[in-house]
């Protein structure tokens, strides 16, 4: 089992984790996804990696397959190895952590990628050369991420946007708060626990208003940091700034 | 007596996976349409049982869910029956690759084609203010905004274009997927068979040019294959409309 892996942030971070916490033996492998370096694997790439719709997250190759998507690798890694840990419990409680990974994954990833890039990705891609960037992209086959690079490259971001954004990230931060009982979302840590604070983390300097007056939340990002797991996986930082890497992510729903 | 009851429109898109799933496992369930042109999801009545005012969502007990792809991961394992997932870990993430992938890219585009063809114009013809106060008891923003652009027929040429582009695309995608293994992502019948069954039944009419015997083969005989399916049947037959009636062209010549 080999993973190639961004910086330890966003869907990067959840991989890199949920192996610490089921303790899988991968080899790892540190790539640039902010300089596509995703698209020029010495892989074989099948439609799981190429159409991802979670656009430029970890790969991980196993038995041969290339695999993608953050949450559902999540899955597998619990389902290999031991009684279930990141997705323990009853049908229930497997249905709940299910329906906030989807909501993470379907709004908060884009509106935080959106808010990410803005910051800091659009800079980096703006010094690129023409023809550097025409490389780069034209190894891309989705036409939606392509397009994403694009835009970020362009600088294409709206106020309007940003401030959409930003509201669902103060949004997810309400909803664990309301959510918060104990010291994880469900009980148990989980790998919704996992999920959300790998996308939240970067968001503590880009959005703090959304965390005034949420000590809960604070403290709970803290346990999580904690974490062993998370700890080792944020340890094997490049750049020793992770949340400031924000590769492309997932689209910004079409339907609104 | 049965302590699960499925409140759903159509067997089609996001209503139809849990139908279908339940008649899969065999589980008996109460049935509870709610006429989403008549926008029964969003009576108060029904915001008591889902607040979001979205369809499906299923009762099981004093237990109340929703998202239609996270019910059939419930319902499969809530439930004695035929497994639905399958037990290998590679290949369930597989299952749920292809789920996603419907979701969130794939079925998004064809049902706004779906509701502008269909959806918008069945509800149109009513009194303007009756619509626009259904419209805003809508609990959810983003739905609220979808009806609107449905109903007033406010999708752009640009976006209408991007969702057939997305559309040709998934369906290349899908006949390319459906040669490697014997069902979807799998040699087994799994949840994301049922779920691009939802999505898929009605390709062959909605996109004659894109997916049919010569250019997709391996789809059409997965679709008609799902079709025979004793479930598949009994689950459209719950339905009252012509989306749901037009599955019969899967019926084999």
């Amino acid at each position: 089992m080999k993973l190639y892996h961004g910086e330890p942030n966003a869907a990067s971070l959840t991989v890199m984790a949920a192996l610490f916490e089921k303790g899988i033996n991968a080899e790892f492998e540190a790539i640039d996804l902010c300089a596509g370096e995703r698209h020029d694997l010495p892989i074989t790439y099948g439609v799981e990696v190429l159409r991802s719709v979670e656009g430029e997250g970890p790969v991980l190759v196993n038995n041969g397959e290339a695999m993608a998507d953050s949450v559902f690798i999540g899955c597998m890694l619990d389902e290999s190895k031991g009684d279930a840990t990141l997705l323990a419990g009853d049908a229930y409680r497997r249905w709940q952590i299910m329906v906030w990974c989807r909501h993470v994954i379907e709004r908060v990833a884009p509106a935080a990628s959106y808010i990410g890039n803005q910051a800091y990705l659009q800079d980096a891609l703006k010094r690129m050369s023409d023809a550097d960037f025409a490389a780069l992209t034209a190894k891309i086959a989705a036409e939606d991420l392509r397009g994403r690079w694009e835009e970020v490259r362009q600088g294409d971001f709206t106020e309007e946007r940003l401030a959409e954004c930003r509201a669902k990230i103060v949004q997810m931060v309400d909803k664990i708060e309301a959510q918060l009982s104990g010291d994880w979302i469900f009980g148990d840590f989980s790998l919704a626990d996992l999920e959300t604070y790998s996308w939240l983390r970067g968001m503590l300097s880009l959005v703090p208003e959304s965390f005034d007056g949420h000590d809960s939340v604070i403290a709970w990002m803290g346990r999580v940091q904690d974490r062993p797991s998370v700890a080792k996986a944020l340890s094997l930082s490049v750049t020793g700034s992770p949340e400031k890497a924000w590769p492309v992510g997932p689209e910004i729903n079409r339907w609104g | 007596m049965t302590d699960v009851t499925l409140y759903h429109w159509e067997p089609n898109a996001n209503s139809g996976k849990p139908m279908l799933a339940l008649a899969e496992k065999g589980v008996d369930y109460n049935s509870h349409y709610l006429d989403l042109l008549n926008f029964d999801q969003h009576d108060p009545e029904y915001l008591k049982i889902n607040p979001q005012g979205t369809i499906p969502a299923m009762t099981h007990g004093n237990l109340m869910l929703t998202e239609s792809t996270a019910i059939m991961e419930y319902v499969n394992e809530a439930f004695d029956g035929p497994e639905l997932m399958p037990s290998d870990p590679q290949a369930r993430w597989r299952v749920r690759w292809w789920m996603k992938f419907f979701d969130q890219w794939f079925a998004p585009s064809v049902s706004m084609m779906g509701w502008n063809w269909f959806v918008g114009p069945s509800v149109r013809e009513r009194d303007p203010e009756e619509l626009a106060a259904r419209i805003e008891r809508i609990p959810m923003p983003e739905r609220r905004v979808a009806w609107k652009k449905a109903i007033y027929g406010l999708f752009s040429e640009e976006e209408l274009r991007v969702s057939q582009q997305r559309a040709e695309i998934g369906i290349t995608l899908l006949e390319e997927e459906l040669t490697k293994h014997k069902w979807l992502g799998t040699d087994e019948y799994t949840l994301a068979d049922i779920n691009g069954f939802n999505l898929g039944f009605a390709l062959p009419m909605s996109q004659p040019d894109h997916c049919n015997d010569e250019k997709t083969p391996h789809t059409m005989e997965w679709l008609r294959k799902i079709y025979e399916r004793p479930a598949t049947k009994e689950t459209w037959a719950k339905g009252r409309t012509e989306l749901a009636s037009r599955v019969t062209f899967l019926e084999r010549q």
